[in-house]
């Protein structure tokens, strides 16, 4: 089990921007990553950790950088504290489509 | 502040917005498609949707009609069990068909795991994203 919960790893700004980065240009060493932010590298360093921690991010070596990858697996628990009323919805809409279709004009 | 919590559902329908509109709005259609209701198309109107119980929640839905633009947009109060929050349906034409988007949004901050859940929701966080994210993704 992660140290971290995702809902507490999620909650902070910089970490989301974090995760988008990683998400939308993929892997980053630590330091390109780092030059994106306006924070004190130990600051920044304590986002990457909880991060880490709430197994959001991997770390590996290369050579003698750090590099940051997206790990994608713990936000199923957030799709799925929505999913009951996302099932809910989209299986309404079902019926409306079927009734829609049931009507002539 | 952080944004609540939004459900996005966008559907096509292969039927003209009058057609779909009225299915919304019609409390006989409306009570066979979604639930049970007292609805009237009327700003300020209360109505109640009603379901089976289940715990923390009595299985009726108290709403109230807080935007009504025929053909193009209504928008509910929606409150149930633990839940306050708006229900926005808004259509468009489109070739012969309507596109139909719901937006269910803003959900009870009292609740400890809701209140996460709006805390982690910044901007750009919806569920709809997450699930893209995820297939995008895949697992690693």
């Amino acid at each position: 089990m992660p140290d971290v919960d995702v809902f507490t790893a999620l909650a902070n700004p910089t970490r989301r921007e974090v995760l988008r980065l990683l998400r939308e240009d993929g892997p980053h060493p630590v330091n390109r990553l780092a030059g994106r932010f306006d924070m004190r590298r130990p600051s920044f360093s304590e986002h990457l950790r909880l991060l880490k921690d709430a197994g959001l991010v991997t770390e590996r070596r290369d050579g003698r950088e750090r590099v940051y990858s997206l790990r994608a697996e713990p936000l199923h628990e957030l799709a799925g504290w929505l999913a009951p009323y996302e099932s809910f919805w989209s299986a309404r809409l079902g019926d409306l489509a079927a009734l829609l279709e049931a009507e002539d004009d | 502040m952080t944004e609540p919590v939004t459900i996005e559902v966008d559907q096509f329908l292969r039927h003209p917005p009058a057609k779909v509109w009225r299915a919304l709005t019609d409390p006989e259609r409306l009570s066979r498609w979604l639930m049970p209701t007292d609805f009237a198309p009327a700003v300020g109107h209360r109505f109640t949707f009603r379901t089976g119980p289940r715990p923390g929640f009595d299985g009726i839905v108290r709403c109230e009609v807080l935007a009504l633009d025929p053909e193009r947009l209504m928008r509910w109060a929606w409150r149930g069990g633990t839940l306050d929050s708006t229900v926005t349906w808004t259509l468009q034409a489109e070739g012969h068909g309507t596109r139909l988007l719901l937006r269910h949004e803003g959900f009870d901050p009292s609740d400890p795991l809701q209140r996460a859940a709006l805390e982690m929701m910044g901007r750009g966080w919806r569920s709809h994203l997450m699930r893209r994210l995820e297939q995008e993704l895949g697992t690693p």
